[in-house]
């Protein structure tokens, strides 16, 4: 056990404050979504609503309503409508209230079928 | 009637697809030319001696049994031959009036399926055997208490048994000074839902039995009705911690169906992932044991190598946990090859440097040997696959029955002889050092982000892939449009469970328990599927 208690004084501290430093990987990993409000309509807003697997994205007549609380950054809305999302980037989500996860994001295209 | 032990014979799919039709089955047409899987119909009168024939017969185990539900209820059971040319036999049986042969009486790996098809399907083995509750929450469909709003029902998916399951813990009796000890399912940390009922004396453990479905996701019903493509990112979340392995099964069993192959880079590519999933599970499995035995500066050791094996993942494919590289038809990312060749060296080099370690450490080993053996007959009987058979001896290992990368760099199984939780870390030790040859070996050879187009076509296909706890099975039936009409997702973890309590009741202690966890490293997501 000594050998151990050396082990470990040898290795020494390896957590870092974060962020120590920017990570070179983070730029691939998944990331929440963001919204181009004027490539949205409805439609597109509709079909992203159906492909996202939890209850992260909802409508309310032209406005998408985007909890990233509850999105798990799958990219399936990307998938389906890639012009009008891309990745956000964004890590930092830490926050104090819950209601500041809860974006509104115009949909400035209308409708499709216009 | 008992188990039926088998006899010295060479346990090829030639050999048992002679002895199925000699009972009266009929090979099917239904099958891939690329797929080393047959497909054999039984009637149901002969199930009984087929199951006799396949159990008799050394090299062939059980890998699953699950059912389907159309006119008639049919029950398909997957044998793995193991023997010469590795490959598998489906039988598939139609099942009028509720009942079948009492398979487990047979080869006792069935039982848990048993359990599982009456609850999803009420379809149940002849002669009354009490089943237990083992996918479905009690509480799935009842009334609510005063006050709260209904749940969802969760769905089954064939016919509602006539009578619910037994509950396993109700004809428990538990005599003389033993008593029984709840524990579970809401346990420390982040650790999953899980509740053992431990029967003692005190200290050791007479008796334990699990409860797995607190967490029932019904996957398997959500995959009807939609795409190959829709449907892969349900199947690899089945099992997180083996994404990979799910979802290669899962493609493998899509692509089939609809009779096409990935190509050979998407193939080496989707290789490179699983042995990727493998190296970063074995070394969660070591920090866990050094967790378990109290060890925590072992345990900082391994997590920190961890913790760079999944930023090797990160760096070469986008996901700690591999998410999304896999896909019916092929892969959507390829590797970055340089990152591996230069990071993954280092990562591995620090998981080896803390396995030295531990295995110097006297009172590490000490408390690891000896300690929830598993005898070869104990995981032949029931079917257990991964490092806990190759731990007692078992060459089980699904990248043998393997095409394209596997053929040709044939993987060096790495087995044990006690059956112990040292034998199995020790099968785990060589698995990392095997897992890093063969990534350089696929690296080598090429991958790419590449697929083939899955067509919209009907057929059924097998699918199978080596997890980092055994072998991952899936079975697709897709209709006309390409869509799923049953989908069955077998994780290793669904397999290895039923081998935990004879592990913790062969001689140990309460402290022991979660050594032996640690050891089995599997979720219960797996079986909560």
């Amino acid at each position: 056990m000594p050998l151990w208690f050396a082990r470990g004084l040898r290795r020494g501290v390896v957590t870092t404050r974060y962020p120590a430093r920017p990570d070179g990987s983070a730029v691939s990993l998944p990331t929440p979504p963001a919204f181009r409000p004027g490539q949205l309509t409805r439609q597109t807003a509709d079909r992203m609503i159906a492909a996202c697997p939890g209850p992260a994205l909802r409508r309310r007549d032209d406005t998408l309503i985007f909890d990233v609380g509850a999105c798990t950054a799958c990219g399936r809305c990307a998938r389906v409508a890639p012009d009008a999302v891309t990745p956000s980037g964004e890590f930092e989500l830490a926050t104090t209230d819950r209601a500041a996860l809860v974006k509104t994001i115009p949909i400035l295209g209308g409708s499709d079928e216009a | 009637m008992t188990a039926v032990e088998p006899r010295a014979a060479a346990g090829t799919r030639e050999h048992l697809v002679r002895q199925l039709v000699g009972l009266g089955g009929t090979p099917t047409l239904d099958t891939s030319p690329a797929s080393n899987a047959v497909t054999v119909s039984v009637p149901a009168g002969a199930l009984e001696a087929a199951t006799h024939a396949a159990a008799g017969i050394s090299g062939v185990r059980l890998a699953d049994m699950f059912a389907d539900d159309g006119d008639t209820t049919v029950l398909r059971l997957v044998w793995a031959c193991e023997a010469d040319e590795p490959g598998y036999v489906i039988t598939e049986s139609q099942i009028a009036g509720g009942e079948y042969s009492p398979l487990s009486d047979i080869a006792p790996a069935a039982f848990v399926e048993e359990c599982e098809i009456y609850e999803q399907f009420g379809i149940r083995p002849a002669g009354g055997k009490p089943l237990n509750r083992v996918m479905l929450p009690p509480h799935s469909g009842a009334e609510p208490p005063a006050g709260r709003p209904p749940g969802p029902a969760l769905p089954t998916l064939g016919h509602q048994p006539a009578q619910p399951p037994a509950e396993v813990h109700a004809p428990h009796l538990v005599g003389g000074q033993a008593f029984e000890f709840p524990f579970g399912p809401v346990r420390q940390v982040g650790v999953e839902s899980l509740y053992y009922g431990l029967v003692t004396s005190g200290e050791e453990v007479v008796d334990l039995y699990l409860f797995t479905w607190h967490k029932h996701r019904g996957v398997e019903w959500r995959l009807r009705g939609k795409t190959a493509p829709e449907a892969i990112f349900l199947a690899e979340r089945a099992e997180g911690l083996s994404a990979v392995a799910v979802g290669w099964a899962f493609a493998a069993a899509a692509e089939a169906a609809a009779r096409v192959t990935a190509p050979a880079a998407a193939a080496r590519t989707r290789a490179v992932a699983l042995e990727l999933e493998r190296l970063y599970n074995h070394a969660a499995a070591t920090a866990a044991l050094c967790q378990a035995t109290g060890l925590s500066v072992g345990q900082a050791a391994a997590e920190i190598a961890l913790e760079r094996l999944l930023r090797v993942n990160a760096a070469a494919f986008g996901h700690r946990y591999l998410f999304g590289v896999v896909e019916p038809g092929g892969v959507s990312r390829a590797p970055d090859g340089d990152v591996l060749r230069r990071e993954l060296p280092g990562a591995y080099d620090e998981l080896r440097r803390a396995a030295d370690a531990l295995l110097s450490t006297n009172s590490f080993v000490d408390r690891l040997a000896a300690c929830g053996i598993l005898t070869a007959e104990q995981a032949r009987r029931l079917g257990l696959v991964g490092p806990v058979a190759r731990a007692t001896g078992l060459t089980t290992d699904a990248r043998l029955a393997a095409a394209g990368p596997y053929a040709d760099h044939p993987v060096n199984v790495v087995t044990g002889a006690a059956g112990d939780v040292f034998a199995r870390f020790q099968v785990m030790l060589g698995e990392v050092a095997e897992s890093v040859r063969l990534i350089t070996r696929f690296l080598d050879d090429g991958t790419a982000a590449d697929r083939t187009l899955i067509p919209s076509r009907a057929g059924t296909g097998l699918g199978w892939a080596e997890s980092p706890r055994g072998e991952a099975l899936a079975w697709v039936a897709l209709d006309e449009d390409g869509r799923i009409a049953r989908a069955r997702l077998r994780p290793g973890s669904a397999r290895n469970w039923r081998g935990f309590d004879d592990a913790c009741r062969s001689q140990n202690v309460f402290t022991d328990i979660p050594i032996i966890e640690a050891s089995f490293w599997l979720t219960v997501a797996g079986m909560a599927r």
